[in-house]
Formats: structure tokens, sequence, C-alpha cells
């Protein structure tokens, strides 16, 4: 992360540069024009501004929302919800029709994908993290082979070889994403066996830890 | 070359966590074993239970065995690896919970839904039953599945967790510094460096196992989302033969452990032994085309990668750990006792299990005979030979009274019983095999009938035996959670 | 509350709220495409259709009101289309070959109206016809000339026509059925004329 990101005022401007940036017509339209920049671009961008403004927040008001919550697990029941939401075809296609639905789009994945995500990642431990990864990787496998294999077009606002070239952007980010994660698991660390309790612990407030459960 | 020392580690009690993996897989192994026997009486014409109820308990059997041979693996690698990492005992047993409501559903499947499409699911099954079985059925089958794959996976995390937080990453959890550079004698433990490679393989297989079983719940509900045929296999055998391979895997553990206490000597991770485990993290996950090689549809390639790795893959661990387990033995002096002998036997049975598959794993000879009972001759002398005896041998360390506890002349028998009958029973799958026996089916022809009723009786006394061995078990499961010297002192180091 | 209790508390509701929103959005976990849910949502809810003027294969100029009174089955085609228009084409066919000799015409007409009225002209709107049966009375081919008008009708029909790469178009084909009272009651898969060749016989 940028290191001037870190300075919370500097970090929101660039968010919401960023965001008015995604949300104007001509990145808007022209990344919506594909389905993979539609699902794979602008969503994701979407749900990742969410959460870095979660991490730009002070640490206390974090935790302050995270115990209203009720802990690490509602919220990743709730980023479940909303972000397969967005991945239906019904959805993609009500988005481009109805600029009510563009606009529920643009407001529920930073504020129902990116920010509940990143409140849990602070709780979750690695073993939560590692769960939510792997699922979060078998399932955009299975979501590409969908949108493979459909036997229709899916989507009425994207040809059905759009279709195809996301299902496969899918699968081949699925593995890439799991290799990564697998790597990760075998390089880093401090190998220090003193370091061993310290891992009980809740992990560190820093605010730029969002992949994969390695830690130390 | 490093030296190693034997360092001791006392004798720790099951936890009583293990002792509930134990107690369900031995109770679930007979019931699995009943089934089997039924399964060869219908076969040997001695009782008649109808095609259907055969393909139920095949169906049954299959699954339960992968599943109580995984449990049971677990608890071995689970209360060894305690002793190195601290692992979550809360996970342990919720693996143990979702495991027994995955088998509910699996039983519902099956007696109550009929589902007999067997857990490889061959295509055109398990969507395509021609009414036999509603697609609900089927559904709840592979959701069990799925929900004892969370619970693993579950398991594995807390394992890689526990594994990074005392080694920092997996390379060196895996001995990579002491295996790429200087054997500075400080490579991780052998049960470390096992449970390292279970943990990587098994995520990798389940996730690929989830995968499938979501894509084919998809395809049961909606079949116009075609599956190819060839990729489902594929994913499928990929799963399933890293997750049985992982379970001798983990319950080799046992042998690495239990062994030295007998003879005071180190059970060494040195090069060999670590480039040997490296190796089969790798080859484990490149082997399943085996299974595919009389597919002649699949890529050519990886049916050669298949018969190449395969060959390979036999040879690593298993001769890296016999040779280990006779250089520990060979004059030491060690007391055999049901424990030792047991685990002993394990290796031999290893050893004599991998070689069918060897020889199966030869195009050329795998085009007749994979569709043949030998290859179910291979797999239960790989894992009632192998993995099941490492696990009534460590049921056997775990409930010895004290370490001059001298065996009952029933034990002995049983041991011996059980050996000899093991190997009739696995006999006879290998020589039905030899003589092209077709396998997965209910009827035979009058040909095969005799070989079919030698096998039922060893079978019986296979069942005998592993009863005693059990019986043994839970009268003695009160002793089990205690700490205390188990095994007996070898004569070399007692004198 | 304890800590443990507010999370599967709200655990629980956040499950319940999430699972009647995809409820409430797919209609009843049935239509997860914006296309299964224009057929159920215009079979729950038939819907009227704007007006419009269109000019057939021979020039002449009629409006689609023109037709109330009698069913009406209706398509969207361009006719250079060489791929899912000739499945339409086709069941279309079929589906006129059913309908009784004497409902045709006086209780039941066909309509292919093409979306691409700059190049489709009467002549060649003539030719896609004369190639799949169409009698130019009973099944005519026609088009919308006013490029505001066609795109209000492709609305209300709910067909979504885009220009893929090699000049022509991708769009949704299906098998509409308007009803006497001038509005769309019916969306049919393209694959099944038959059925609605049959629910055409039964509403005679």
């Amino acid at each position: 992360m940028i290191a001037a990101l870190a300075r919370p005022q500097v970090g929101f401007r660039v968010l919401g540069a960023l965001y008015l940036l995604l949300a104007a017509p001509p990145l808007r339209t022209s990344l919506e024009a594909t389905m993979s920049g539609h699902m794979l671009v602008q969503i994701p961008l979407l749900a990742a501004i969410g959460f870095v403004a979660c991490r730009l927040l002070p640490v206390a008001r974090q935790e302050r929302l995270l115990d209203a919550g009720g802990g690490a697990v509602p919220y990743v029941v709730l980023v479940v919800f909303a972000s397969t939401w967005w991945m239906l075809p019904r959805a993609l296609d009500d988005a481009l029709a109805s600029p009510l639905v563009e606009a529920a789009k643009f407001i529920s994945l930073p504020l129902l994908v990116g920010l509940p995500l990143a409140l849990a990642w602070r709780r979750l431990g690695p073993i939560g993290r590692g769960f939510v990864w792997t699922n979060f990787i078998s399932m955009l496998a299975v979501l590409g082979w969908l949108y493979i294999a459909a036997p229709v077009r899916v989507c009425n606002s994207y040809l059905v070889d759009q279709q195809e070239s996301a299902g496969w952007l899918m699968v081949k980010l699925a593995l890439l994403l799991f290799a990564g994660w697998l790597a990760s698991l075998f390089v880093g660390g401090g190998g220090n066996p003193a370091l061993s309790t310290a891992e009980q612990v809740a992990p560190p407030p820093a605010p730029s830890r969002d992949c994969g459960p390695e830690r130390n | 070359m490093a030296t190693y020392t034997y360092e001791h580690i006392p004798d720790q009690g099951a936890k009583a966590g293990v002792l509930a993996y134990l107690a369900t897989s031995a109770v679930v192994l007979l019931l699995m074993m009943v089934f089997g026997l039924l399964m060869r009486l219908e076969q040997a014409q001695w009782i008649s239970i109808g095609a259907i109820r055969f393909y139920e308990l095949m169906t049954l059997h299959g699954a339960g065995m992968v599943g109580i041979a995984a449990i049971a693996g677990a608890s071995i690698m689970w209360h060894f690896l305690r002793q190195y990492v601290d692992l979550s005992s809360r996970i342990f047993v919720a693996n143990l919970v979702l495991f027994l409501v995955g088998v509910v559903m699996i039983l519902g499947s099956v007696l109550l839904g009929h589902f007999h499409g067997a857990w490889t699911f061959l295509y055109p099954l398990p969507g395509k039953s021609m009414g036999l079985w509603s697609p609900g059925a089927a559904a709840l089958f592979m959701g069990g599945l799925l929900v004892i794959g969370v619970g693993f996976l579950l398991l594995h995390l807390d394992i890689a967790r526990a594994l990074v937080a005392r080694y920092g990453n997996f390379s060196r959890a895996l001995g990579w510094p002491q295996l790429f550079g200087h054997d500075d004698g400080k490579a991780p433990p052998p049960t470390v460096v096992a449970s390292a490679m279970v943990t990587v393989v098994n995520v990798i297989g389940l996730v690929v196992g989830a995968s499938i079983l979501a894509m084919m719940l998809v395809n049961l509900y909606v079949p116009e989302f075609d599956i190819d045929p060839l990729l489902a296999k594929g994913m499928i055998y990929f799963f399933g033969h890293i997750f049985i391979n992982a379970t001798i895997y983990m319950a080799v553990i046992g042998v690495y452990e239990i062994l030295p206490r007998y003879t005071q000597r180190p059970w060494k991770s040195n090069k060999v032994f670590l480039a040997s485990w490296t190796a089969s993290t790798l080859m484990v996950m490149f082997i399943f085309p085996h299974h595919l090689l009389m597919d002649f549809a699949f890529p050519k390639w990886m049916l050669i990668m298949g018969h190449i790795i395969g060959y390979l893959n036999t040879v690593p661990i298993l001769v890296v750990t016999g040779y280990g387990a006779l250089m520990i033995v060979y004059r030491s002096g060690i007391r055999w006792d049901m424990g030792s002998k047991l685990l002993f036997l394990s290796l031999f049975g290893w050893a004599a299990g991998a070689m069918p598959a060897f020889i199966d794993g030869t195009i050329t000879v795998n085009y007749v005979m994979h569709n043949t009972l030998w290859v179910p001759g291979h797999f239960h002398t790989y894992l009632l030979l192998g993995m099941v005896t490492m696990v009534f041998g460590f049921m056997y360390y775990l409930g010895k009274p004290s370490h001059e506890h001298d065996d009952h002349l029933i034990d002995r028998i049983a041991f011996w019983l059980f050996t000899s009958s093991v190997l009739g029973f696995t006999m006879s799958f290998l020589y039905s095999g030899k003589e092209s026996v077709a396998r997965r089916y209910a009827a035979h022809l009058p040909e095969w009938v005799p070989y079919d009723r030698i096998a039922s009786v060893f079978a019986v006394l296979v069942i005998a035996s592993a009863l005693v061995f059990i019986g043994r078990f839970f009268a003695r499961i009160g002793l089990a959670r205690h700490d205390y010297q188990r095994a007996p002192v070898a004569r070399s180091v007692a004198a | 509350m304890s800590d443990a209790a507010r999370s599967v508390v709200l655990t629980v509701l956040v499950t319940v709220l999430g699972t009647g929103a995809f409820w409430w959005g797919t209609d009843g976990f049935s239509a997860f495409t914006a296309e299964t849910a224009r057929r159920a949502d215009i079979l729950r809810a038939p819907r009227p259709l704007p007006a419009a003027v269109l000019e057939d294969q021979d020039g002449r100029v009629f409006r689609l009101d023109d037709y109330r009174g009698r069913l009406l089955a209706v398509e969207f085609i361009y006719t250079r289309c060489t791929t899912i228009c000739r499945s339409l084409g086709m069941a279309f066919k079929q589906i006129r070959d059913r309908v009784p000799p004497d409902a045709l015409g006086r209780d039941v007409a066909l309509l292919s109206i093409s979306f691409d009225p700059e190049r489709d002209d009467p002549a060649s709107l003539k030719i896609y016809g004369g190639s799949h049966g169409a009698d130019g009375e009973h099944w005519r081919i026609a088009r919308v000339r006013d490029a505001a008008q066609l795109q209000a009708l492709l609305d209300a029909f709910g067909v979504v026509v885009i220009p893929d790469r090699f000049g022509g178009f991708e769009h949704n084909a299906a098998i509409h059925l308007v009803g006497r009272d001038g509005r769309l009651v019916e969306i049919s898969d393209l694959e099944a004329p038959l059925q609605f060749a049959e629910k055409l016989a039964e509403a005679l």
C-alpha cells in the first residue's frame, strides 16, 4: 500500500477520487461494456474501495463496529450474500437497464461487501481467513464453470462469447489466487519458535493486512 | 552429515477427542467390514440381498471406509503433532462433529433415498439414475461429503496455522533449508514433516473436491449445465486419490513416533527422508491419472505422466520408511508386543499393497486389469494390512497398561489370525483379478463363485480378529487417557 | 446479551434477510437471469404495448393496434441473421402449420419484426419471408421505421439487441404472444414451438 494512504485524510480523498472516476460515464461505460470488465474489474474495485476505506477509520471505531455487529461471523455472512447477489446474471442486466439498480450497486458493494469484509478480517484469525479464502476460491472456479457451461446466454446485455471469456477468466483467476495463497504459506514468516504463542492473540491492528493467513 | 541423537519424549495419554475419533473409527470400521462381508457373501451366492442392496452396501462401504481411514489417520497425526505445535482442540472436535453430521446425511441418502452410485460417481452418475434414486438422494449424499470436507478443511487450516506459527512457513516445516542447503540436524521431526505434507496436499485436494461437488450439485438440478465427464472424473479422482493416500501418510506418523520410543533410537529427518516427503508432496498430486489409464479420450501426456509418476511415487516414502524402520529395529533388542508388532506388520502391508498398484499402473496391464478385482485386491492390502493395521497398533500402544505388561494369549492369537486371514482375503481378490473377475459386480459367473467363497471365509476371520483388537481397545480406553510410560525399554538400552 | 449469543442472533438475522432478499430478487429462486424474470413477470401481469407504425414486405404501412381482436405471435429478427433467427423462422413456420386453417388470418396472425430498419428494406424483408415460407398476409415480415418507436417496442417486449463484432447482432430470441386486447401475455422458448401452437389452439 502506498505510504501516503496511511494518512486518513489523504487516503479518503484518493478513494473518493477513484470512486468518482469509476462512477463517471467514460470509465463506467467502458468497464461495463464487457462482462469481464463489469464482473472482474468494476465490482471488485468497488468492494476494494470499501475495504480500504474501512481500514482508514480509527481502530477504536472499527472495533466498536465489530462489537456492534456481533463479531466477525455475521459480517462474513453479510459479505457472502451481498457479493453473491452481484454475481447473478440478472443483477448485472438490471444494473445496466436501470439507473436505480446501478446506484444500488455503487452503494452496496463498498458498504455491504468491502467494509464488512475489512471489519471481519481483523478478527478472523488465520483459520477463518484460510476458510474464507479457500471457499471463495472454489466458488469462484465453480461460478466460472457455470458461465462457461451455461446453455443459454445468461445476460441479455452481453454477447455469449463474453460470457465464456468471463467464465474462463474466473477459472484462471481462481487458479492463480489458489497458487498465490499456497505460495504464501511457503514463504515469509520469521520462523522464530518464540513467536508461536503470539499467534494466538488478536491480530495486530496494522491497516494493510488483507491477504492470506501468513503472519509473524 | 549431521548427527542425530534420540531425544526422549515421554509417552502421553490421548486427549478425549483422540479417543472419540478412534472409537468412532472402530465402530464404523466393524460395521463397514460387515457390509463388505455381506457383499462377498452375495457374490459367493450364500446369501441373496439383490443387486440394489449390494450397490447400496458398496456405496456405504466405500465412502465409510475412506471416511474412517481419514478420521483414524487424523487422530494419530493430531495426537503426536500436539507435542510440537499448539493445536486447537475445539477445531479437532468440530471436525468429528461435522464428520458425524455428514455420515448421517450419507446414511439417510443411501438407506432412505436408495442412492447407490458410489462416491466415485462414474459418469453418468449421480445425475442420471434412470429413476433408481431421486436427485434429492444424490444431493444429500454429495452434501454429506461436502460437510465432511468442510470439517477436514478446518482441521488442516488449524494445522497449517499451528505449523506456520511454530516454523514460520511450510518450507521450513518440510525441512527445505536442510534439504536444499546444509543439513544442520535441526530439520523438523518426521511428524511435523509428514503433517505439513498431508496438510498441503489435502487442502488442495479438498478445494478441488468441493468445486466438483458444487458443480455436480448444480448439474443435478439444472442438467443443462453440462459437466465434461472427463473433467469430472479427473477432478473426482484427483481429490479421491490425494485424500485416501493422505490417510496412510497421517497414520505412518504412529510408526515414526512409537518405534523410536521402543528402541531409543532417533527417527532421523535427514536429507533422504526430507527429499522423499517433498517428492511425494508433489507426486501425489500428479498420479491420479493412473485411475484413468483406460480412458483413451484423456490427453496422452496425462496418461504417460500418471504412468511414470505412479511408478516413481511408489518408491520414496515407502522405501525410506521401510529402511528407516529396519534401521531402528535392527539389533536393537526391541521387545515385541502387540503395538510394535502391528506397526511393523503395517509397513509390510503398505509395501505389499503398493506392489499390485505398481503393476496395474503400467498402461498395457491396466487395460486388462483395472476393471477386475485386482484393484480392490491392491487397495484392501494397502489399507487393511497397511493403514488400518497402523491404527490397530496405535490403539494397542495407547491402551497398554504398563511398559512391562505382557500381551494376553488371545491377542497374540488374534495377531496371527489377522495377519493370515487378511493375506488370504486380499490374495483371493488378487487371484480373482488375475483370473479376470469383474469388479463392482453384484452377480458373479459360476466359475468365479469359489474364489468369492474362499474370500468370504477369510473375511469372517478378519472380522473376528478385528473384534478382538477393538474389544481390547474399548476395554482399556480408560487407561488410554493417562500419561505413563508405555513403550518397553529395548534390551540393548536396558543392558 | 453475551457476545456469542449476539453473534448467533445476528448471523441468523443476516441469513434470514439475505435468503429473503434472494427469494424476492429471483422470484422464489426460479429466475436467475433477466430473461427468465422477464418471462415470469409477463405471465403474472400482461404488459400493454406502445403504439407503433410498421411497414411490411410489400411496403404496406400498418399499426400494431390493427391486430386487436386477434391473437398475434411476434418474433424479433434481422434478415441477415444466419443463426438464431433461422431457428426462430423455423419455429414460426411450425406454429403457423399447426394453426387450424379457418382460424389463420381470422383469429390468429404471425408477425416477424425486424430491429434493423436501416438495412432491412421491404425487398430484403420479402426475401426473408419467402425463404421461411411466410405468405405475406397471415404471416408478415415488417420493420419499424421510427427509431424511437422501435426502441419503445423493444423495451416493452424486453428484447435487448447488441451489435456483435461481425456486422450482425446478438439478441434474446423468443416467441411472444400478444393477446386480443393488444397486451403481451406470454413469452415462450423458441425451442418449444409445438407447445406454443397447442396454447394457441386452446385460446381459440
